[in-house]
């Protein structure tokens, strides 16, 4: 299982979720990436498409773990 | 791929000379380099985030456009949306071909051309637009018709076909050389408020003289000069190519591919009609 961290605090929506979704295709299922989000909707947005995307989340302040399905 | 390109510059202005001795034989073919899988670059994610956004669209779809070489037959009322999509989508390298020149006529369902084109190419004037609308990509106009004598050097090296033309005669050579070359094809007509749609996958899906065997005899299917069409209507049909055509190229799902989708927009109808291959069919039954 590997992991990988993306900072995605200088970006605005869309972008947030392209570049988080791009990061996830790049992985095999089961690894994991950390994504830190900036303050604001980028912190519902992200890890709500992740969630419809099959992924699995989990949210720690400005911190979204997410396991690629 | 070069080489390829010059006969192809080559075929296109001997054509628009009439008179002209033919052009001389193309060189023996390059072996194709191996397509380039480069990540996307910062300018071309923030150009497509608007499709990369989507569930359905992937990295991998938007590379295998960019590395994608599309021909569009046409640069009329069909061919003014499907290069449109096509060159706002990211494909790599689209050839236009068309003979025309653009008519003031033209001008209400061929958006690609505007009122101080009139007279210029039609292949030169939708370049010249496409290439302000994504200048990542290469265009290549063809100021040629498309016809049996040309139609196997045009596809040749193409990954995808697009036929906008006005004329079953062409329909009927398009279909025979992406048959001929197992190229995929999307087909597209328009008249009036209505048109067809078809994607053709040569050897796995009916092709269209699967569906239409036989062109109408002369007369019997007036021409859009004759029976009008409605700009809006155009625009439909040409975006339902380019759709197919997107899809056909990134692998996704759903094509219209097995059959075709006839639309009447005074009726506002969507109707798939499902076509088998035809055993007998003389330009896609040898593959």
């Amino acid at each position: 299982m590997a992991a990988r961290t993306l900072d995605i605090t200088g970006l605005t929506c869309p972008m947030t979720w392209v570049r988080t979704k791009l990061e996830l295709e790049r992985l095999a299922p089961g690894d994991e990436l950390t994504v830190l989000c900036p303050e604001g909707e980028a912190l519902e947005n992200v890890p709500g498409s992740a969630r419809e995307a099959g992924h699995r989340v989990a949210v720690e302040g400005r911190i979204v773990h997410i396991v690629r399905a | 791929m070069n080489s390829r390109r010059a006969f192809l510059r080559g075929l296109a202005s001997a054509a628009v000379r009439p008179g002209t001795e033919p052009a001389a034989p193309a060189p023996p073919p390059e072996p194709e380099p191996e397509p380039g899988r480069a990540p996307l670059s910062e300018a071309e994610l923030d150009r497509y985030s608007r499709q990369l956004v989507l569930p359905e669209w992937s990295e991998a779809a938007q590379v295998a456009l960019r590395e994608a070489a599309v021909l569009v037959i046409g640069a009329g009322a069909l061919g003014s949306p499907v290069a449109t999509y096509l060159a706002g989508a990211g494909v790599g390298r689209i050839g236009i071909a068309d003979d025309d020149e653009v008519a003031v006529s033209n001008l209400h369902r061929q958006h690609l051309h505007f009122t101080p084109d009139v007279g210029v190419p039609k292949a030169a004037s939708a370049a010249a637009k496409l290439a302000f609308l994504n200048p990542e990509i290469l265009v290549e106009p063809y100021q040629v018709r498309f016809e049996p004598a040309n139609a196997a050097a045009l596809v040749e090296g193409q990954d995808l076909v697009v036929d906008c033309s006005d004329s079953f005669e062409t329909r009927y050579a398009v279909n025979a050389a992406c048959c001929a070359a197992g190229i995929p094809l999307v087909e597209g007509g328009v008249v009036g408020l209505g048109g067809l749609v078809m994607a053709i996958r040569p050897g796995e899906t009916a092709c269209y003289r699967c569906a239409f065997p036989e062109p109408p005899p002369p007369g019997a299917a007036p021409s859009c000069a004759e029976a009008g069409v409605l700009g809006p209507a155009a625009g439909v049909i040409g975006s339902l190519q380019a759709l197919e055509a997107i899809r056909l190229l990134a692998g996704l799902p759903g094509e219209a591919a097995g059959g075709f989708l006839e639309v009447d927009l005074a009726r506002q109808t969507f109707v798939r009609v499902s076509v088998a291959r035809r055993p007998a069919c003389p330009d896609c039954n040898p593959l």
